[in-house]
């Protein structure tokens, strides 16, 4: 069958999943959603549907993530009407309540009713212009949370593959070109520009040259890669099959980890999908190009994100990084010149193919072009993972998209790259977000981790964190790494704990200097800049804890005391039930106090309290 | 492949297309630090020691790892590169003991310690086999840099000693890799590599197996090549750096590996590969076994002859005459029994003995023992009567075999079964003790060569043949030495090659080095699987001595005992120490009291591993017995009320101040009591002091916690603020000489607890005498407390280390210390490792 032929094939099948009249619910179930009860919301579907005779007229279907996370378990329904509404925050108990008001009566039920996919409706609110949605564009994750994953029907019928035969089409070294003009820079990190990279592993001469999707995402707090790895998998497959047709590689390795099992099966099924369909094997679609996927498992290790290291896992040996030169492009892989791409850079790859560079170029800024996944977190109203245009600026993300900061409080800073990456301070709030001006501030693109943080969140704690983090994930071989983040760990500590000196400031900048010129690998370099950046814009905090002895946030366990506001204390007991340690006594409905003998910090009593009574200092 | 050419530091260099920038440099004599580097390893790139600056090239790229490219501008000296070389130095310094850098006490130690302490992990200067050796420490003193703003992160690693040959201290390790490496590359398949992340990672087996069941081979080439004290030779590691390197050949078996002699003071220390690649592997036996072989406490010293029942000890023209009259009438019934193992002179040489004394001569193969084929055909001529002399060099004859020979003569290097019942033994050089060639199985001749003394009054055979030859009247022995005698050697076979590879493959070793089980010499080979003659039984009887209630190590190589020994608890006064046996056969060794309950029967002792004796304490856990507690001995401390007391305590002492700092804190004194460590992470019973003393000031030499430097700074710190009437110091003899020179010109009254080489301690054998104020005083009856600017600390540092060589021998000598500490590897268990435990 030609490729042809196979996507009108493809098309009608989407065409009965989205027949406006056919019942279809529609549940998110990526791991994020799964974790939320995603697969027991079906299974209550599925039973109440059996209850109203409904089985055999609606579809229900597992779909990827749309993003929202703090709205799981999401589910899209669409009844008679053709209208799909989606629902937020659904559970088990609601699947009798939503089927008897969308599929039996035909009407929304409002209260999860979050926006309407298709059709108006006056209580509800259109997808589009939710202010989370509405400031996002949506290319690598275009498929997410709309498709069936594991129908390669679906992915074709919304131009899949059209980027691979238009590849075929233009030849390898028209493909690097087209990659040039659309400004892909890599989303791993780094951001070294995709077409370039391509270019020298084209360049290089070899029997044998490798194409590796790099699916290690270790960040703490990243997870598009794992999204759409889960909710689209052919379009990270196809991008990695374009850039091995780009450089001359047959085969190509999908380096996940283990601690993904879903995304890994989501592979599995979708590269047994391409073989089916002669997307793999040789001589793919008569162009003379042979290609084949392998899947290598990666056991969890921070370090085998770096490429390097990656390779070493590969190939069977501890993953510990290389010296560079030689380059990937060069000698990697077995020694052979391999090219190595994260998820969503090959996910953009595919959809440059299919759109075009101009159309890709035209989102983003003159140096970062077209758009960027954001693992949006920490202290925000609505925390999920985003694509946005290169160049919004950061208060658009925080305010509009992410409705601000939780529960209205001070926002401090902004925390981009992960444990790699640096904190920006509310006064760049106007930043616009690219490579460059993310460096300018001291921070990082980073994979895209973006954690808020608000007044009561310390710099001290959250550089502490993040070191120790980096301190277990050194992998040991180098000296600035492996001791440089011993040390900054536990200068950090005895700040956080009060016994901090203010002579330690000045080393620890030392330390994060040697690191970062020193160290071998991306690992080492970039693993003092949670220190270094919060060092350059809070270090008032960090006198605060040394000099005063105070945590100014109030986090930090050893330098902070609770107190109990008589005047607004109502006596309801409810820190006193919270207490893990009963150090809270009193009468009911009489002020209650706190033992701070007993007292171990918790701050369990501040959170029960309704009133606001519990005061930290 | 052509040349090309760069510019380091201005100057132009040509160098090979391939080459790394610091191979370039190199070349030019242009010195740039590096630890991880090796001129037989790949680039490695892990020390960051070796950066750059290279024009157009962005950071500070490693030299090793670079590749030199055409016109390349390269600076290795600039300020900024020295500051980021310095700081990278100073952070792998904070991961390794650094006292032998930053003590600011190094060089007046250094003059002054009288010996190595042969403790177990190597937690400073003067427990450091390496000192001498250390990469790390000679490119720290060639960078200057003797200041650590850094706190010692100590790794705190137990010492791995669970297999025959090595002591593994990783609590040293900078993880250059090299040991790894270089395994890589000559075995293919590592048996060690980097093992965990982060802190914890470290060089390891995989699943932390012992090295014995790891697929390691025991060559030795990790050892060798560790920049640090990390990797040591069990046997070689206290006797101090080697000073000659000797090409030679092993004759252990019939492969007759090329070796490199290592020795000092004509002392065999090991034999080394000759290179590090395949080529030049060597197997556990003469890597590790030849040494320990030559060392042997039961090598045969003197020439020996049967009188009746006795040997008797004889010189050599006694003894050799007394062979040539045991031989003389026996011409024609005369066999010599010759193992493979012995070179072609000496064979040539008995081979024309045999011929003269028209005998026979049977060439055993090297793996060979009594139970050799040839031999039980000898056992029958020697029942018919048709043999009536044999002579043999080795254990190769069975006993009942040659108590039915008229007269049996064997030269040899070992004790055995057949030479304690032959007519005449006389004592041979073996192995690096005797020269000649050596004919391979792969007929290759291998020159040997001297490179240590034999032991006593042993010979190399090919001298006692020709001098046994000589006195039987024989003409063609006249040969002054080997040399002359090797051109006449001719069509020698090559002996028959080893079963299976015993460079590959431990459980392949040759059981037998002429007849002599290697096992019995050599005790930790049964770890191997190497046969051992049946011990007989146990001298030790089991279940008798004191038990110990407690025992922990609370600092390294500082462990806390708690006792039940009722008598010595009930007397235990200030000051006095007890004598402890590990077992019935141990040495006596005296430890000073920490404390006591008499009510309880226990006593406390805080016991620091520095040498066999305490080695062999320290291996005993809770449950255990020790064999025999004699004490309480010595004089205790008069215990009056002097006002303030300064009590400085460092190492032992620290715990051996807590009594007397209770007792003069009772008797209404002010007590200070100081106490003093290398590092932080050395310091214990520091909660028990602050409870027996008004004031406890702690020092540190690396200023890690308390007062930089050691009881001398605290003293004169003390006796600036407040009088001091009375000074009392416990602790290594280098620290009390120290403090009493400045409680000299302090005028402060010192005392001071010495310790010197005792054995009874009841005062009969004087071997702990000790000259005070111009007596002679007797450390266990007089003291062991004394005047402290009486002492003679020189006769004292000169007596201590008496001994000092014999000490380090009996830390390995015949004893398998290895099975008394073998401990299991404590390895974190959940589950995730795999290792199936």
């Amino acid at each position: 069958m030609s490729f042809a032929a196979r996507q009108q094939q493809a098309e009608a099948a989407w065409q009965t999943f989205e027949q406006p009249d056919r019942l279809r619910i529609l549940v998110g179930s990526a791991t994020c959603g799964r974790a939320a009860g995603s697969l027991e919301v079906m299974q209550a579907f599925a039973g109440e549907l059996a209850k109203q005779g409904l089985t055999e007229a609606t579809d229900v279907v597992e779909v990827g993530c749309l993003g929202m996370c703090y709205a799981e378990v999401m589910v899209e329904i669409r009844g008679r009407d053709g209208k799909r509404v989606l629902y937020q925050g659904v559970e088990p108990r609601h699947a009798a309540a939503l089927i008897e008001a969308q599929l039996v009566r035909g009407e929304a039920y409002l209260p999860l009713a979050l926006a309407m996919m298709t059709g108006a409706d006056e209580a509800v609110p259109t997808f589009a212009d939710l202010p989370m949605i509405k400031p996002q564009v949506r290319i690598v994750l275009r498929n997410c949370g709309v498709i069936d994953p594991t129908n390669i029907d679906h992915y074709l019928a919304r131009g899949g593959y059209q980027g691979m035969t238009r590849a075929f089409a233009m030849g390898p070294d028209q493909v690097i070109e087209e990659m040039k003009a659309s400004g892909l820079r890599g989303r791993g990190g780094a951001g070294f520009p995709t077409g370039v990279k391509w270019g020298f592993a084209r360049n290089s001469v070899a029997d044998q040259k490798y194409v590796i999707c790099n699916a290690d995402e270790g960040d703490p707090g990243a997870f598009m890669d794992r999204s759409v790895l889960e909710g689209d998998p052919h379009a990270v497959l196809e991008g990695l099959l374009i850039a091995g047709y780009a450089i001359g590689a047959s085969v190509g390795y999908v380096y996940c980890r283990a601690e993904y099992p879903l995304a890994i099966e989501r592979l599995q099924t979708a590269i047994a999908q391409m073989r089916e369909l002669g997307f793999l094997g040789a001589d793919i679609l008569g162009s003379g190009f042979g290609f084949e996927i392998k899947i290598k498992k990666g056991a969890g290790a921070f370090v085998c994100g770096e490429e390097t290291s990656l390779m070493q896992s590969i190939e069977g040996k501890r993953g510990m990084p290389l010296s560079k030169p030689p380059f990937p492009a060069v000698s990697g892989l077995f020694g052979k010149p391999t090219n190595i791409n994260n998820v969503e850079t090959l996910a953009a790859v595919s959809a440059i193919m299919e759109k075009g560079a101009a159309w890709y170029a035209g989102y983003g800024t003159e140096k970062s072009r077209g758009t960027k996944t954001f693992a949006l977190a920490g202290k925000i109203t609505r925390t999920g993972l985003i694509e946005v245009p290169m160049g919004i600026s950061l208060r658009t993300i925080i305010n509009e998209i992410g409705g601000g900061v939780l529960d209205g409080k001070q926002f401090k800073a902004v925390q981009t790259g992960g444990p790699s990456g640096g904190c920006i301070p509310a006064q760049f709030i106007d930043l616009a977000v690219d490579y460059e001006r993310l460096a300018e501030v001291g921070s990082i693109m980073g994979s895209g981790g973006m954690i808020v943080i608000d007044e009561e969140s310390c710099m001290v704690d959250m550089a502490r964190y993040f070191l120790s983090f980096t301190e277990n994930e050194s992998c040991g071989k180098c000296v600035p790494c492996r001791m440089g983040t011993q040390h900054l760990l536990r200068m950090l500590t005895t700040i956080t704990e009060g016994r901090g000196t203010l002579e330690q400031l000045e080393i620890m900048r030392k330390i994060g200097d040697a690191m970062k010129n020193a160290s071998l690998c991306g690992l080492g370099q970039t693993a003092a800049n949670p220190v270094l950046t919060t060092l350059q814009y809070f270090e008032d905090e960090y006198r605060a804890h040394i000099v005063d002895k105070k945590c100014p946030a109030g986090a930090c366990r050893a330098l902070i005391r609770f107190d109990i506001d008589p005047a607004r204390c109502t006596g309801c007991g409810a820190c006193l039930r919270a207490c893990p340690v009963a150090a809270i006594s009193g009468e009911k409905k009489q002020p209650h106090t706190i033992d701070q003998e007993l007292c171990i910090q918790c701050g369990s009593c501040r959170q029960a309290c309704k009133f606001t009574a519990v005061l930290v200092a | 492949m052509g040349s090309i050419s760069l510019t380091i530091d201005g100057q132009q260099v040509e160098v090979e297309e391939g080459a790394t920038v610091l191979q370039a440099a190199r070349k030019a004599d242009i010195v740039i630090p590096t630890i991880c580097d090796h001129k037989d390893l790949n680039p490695y790139g892990a020390c960051r020691m070796c950066i750059v600056e290279i024009a157009g090239v962005r950071g500070f790229p490693t030299s090793c790892t670079t590749p030199a490219v055409p016109g390349m501008q390269v600076t290795t000296q600039s300020p900024r590169l020295t500051e980021l070389r310095n700081r990278t130095l100073e952070l792998m310094f904070s991961g390794h003991p650094n006292s032998c850098l930053v003590c600011i006490h190094r060089e007046a130690c250094e003059q002054y310690r009288p010996k190595v302490t042969k403790a177990a992990r190597s937690t400073r200067c003067g427990f450091c086999a390496n000192r001498d050796e250390c990469d790390l420490r000679a490119m720290a003193l060639s960078a200057g840099k003797n200041e650590l703003s850094l706190p010692t992160l100590y790794a705190s690693y137990n010492l791995e000693r669970d297999d025959p040959f090595m002591d593994r201290d990783y609590n040293l390790c900078v993880l250059c890799g090299k040991c790894w490496r270089i395994c890589e590359k000559i075995h293919g398949k590592p048996a060690i590599s980097i093992i965990n992340r982060g802190k914890w990672a470290r060089i390891g087996t995989a699943f932390d197996k012992s090295h014995v069941f790891s697929g390691c081979t025991f060559c030795g080439a990790c050892i060798d090549i560790c920049p640090t004290g990390t990797l040591t030779d069990r046997f070689a590691r206290w006797q101090g750096k080697p000073e000659t390197d000797t090409p030679s050949a092993c004759i252990l078996c019939s492969e007759g590996c090329s070796v490199v002699a290592q020795s000092k003071g004509g002392q065999l220390l090991a034999y080394t590969m000759t290179g590090f690649n395949k080529e030049a592997g060597l197997c556990a036996l003469g890597r590790f076994g030849a040494a320990q072989i030559v060392a042997s406490n039961q090598r045969l010293i003197r020439p020996l002859v049967r009188e009746g029942e006795d040997f008797i000890p004889f010189d050599w023209q006694g003894a050799t005459a007394s062979a040539a009259e045991g031989l003389k009438d026996c011409g024609g019934s005369v066999a010599l029994v010759i193992s493979a193992s012995t070179s072609r002179e000496d064979r040539f040489l008995y081979a024309q003995l045999a011929r003269q004394l028209q005998g026979r001569m049977l060439l055993l193969p090297a793996e060979a023992g009594s139970d050799d084929p040839q031999v039980q055909t000898l056992a029958a001529a020697v029942q018919g009567g048709t043999v009536r002399a044999v002579i043999a060099n080795g254990n190769l004859l069975p006993v009942e075999m040659i108590t039915k020979i008229p007269f049996t003569l064997v030269i040899d290097c070992l004790h055995s079964p057949a030479s304690n019942c032959a007519s005449v033994v006389l004592p041979a050089a073996v192995l690096s003790e005797s020269g000649g060639t050596f004919r391979t199985a792969s007929g290759a001749i291998k020159q040997l060569a001297i490179s240590s003394q034999a032991p006593g009054d042993a010979l190399p055979e090919w001298r006692i043949v020709c001098d046994l030859a000589q006195a039987l009247g024989l003409a063609g022995f006249g040969y002054e030495s080997v040399e002359t005698v090797t051109p006449l050697v001719a069509d020698d076979p090559a002996p028959a090659p080893v079963s299976g590879d015993p460079r590959q493959n431990v459980r392949d070793l040759v059981p037998r080095f002429r007849g002599h089980l290697l096992a019995d010499v050599v005790p930790a080979l049964a770890a191997f699987g190497l046969p051992k003659t049946p011990a007989e039984t146990s001298e030790e009887t089991a279940g008798e001595g004191f038990p110990i209630l407690e025992k922990r190590e609370i600092a390294p190589n500082m462990h806390f005992f708690k006792v039940k020994a009722e008598k010595v608890a009930k007397f235990s006064l200030p000051g006095q120490f007890v004598i402890l046996m590990a077992r019935e056969t141990s040495e006596r060794s005296p430890f000073t009291l920490v404390d006591w309950d008499a009510a309880e029967g226990t006593i406390s002792l805080v016991i620091e591993e520095v040498g066999r004796s305490s080695r062999e304490l320290a291996s005993l856990k809770a449950g255990d017995m020790i064999a025999h507690v004699s004490g309480p001995l010595g004089l205790p401390l008069t215990i009056e009320n002097k006002g303030t007391v300064l009590l400085g305590g460092g190492c032992y002492g620290i715990g051996a101040i807590f009594p007397l700092a209770r007792a003069l804190s009772q008797a209404g004194n002010r007590v200070i009591c100081a106490i003093e460590a290398s590092s932080a992470y050395l310091l214990y019973m520091q909660k028990e002091l602050a409870t027996v003393c008004d004031q406890l000031i702690i020092a540190t030499k690396d200023g890690s916690e308390g007062v930089r430097g050691g009881i001398q700074e605290v003293l004169a710190q003390v006796a600036a603020q407040e009088p001091v009437d009375q000074f009392i110091a416990i602790g290594c003899t280098f620290m009390m000489r120290m403090v009493t020179e400045i409680s000299r010109s302090l005028n402060i009254p010192t005392l001071v607890a010495l310790n010197p080489i005792m054995v009874d301690g009841t005062g009969m054998c004087g071997a702990c005498r000790v000259s005070v104020g111009d007596k002679t005083r007797f450390a266990c009856i007089d003291g062991p407390i004394f005047d402290g600017h009486g002492v003679d600390w020189d006769e004292l540092a000169s007596r201590r280390s008496a001994y000092a060589r014999e000490e380090v021998q009996a830390l390995s000598q015949s004893v398998d210390l290895n099975a008394l500490m073998h401990q299991p590897h404590a390895h974190s268990h959940g589950g995730g490792c795999g290792c199936g435990r």
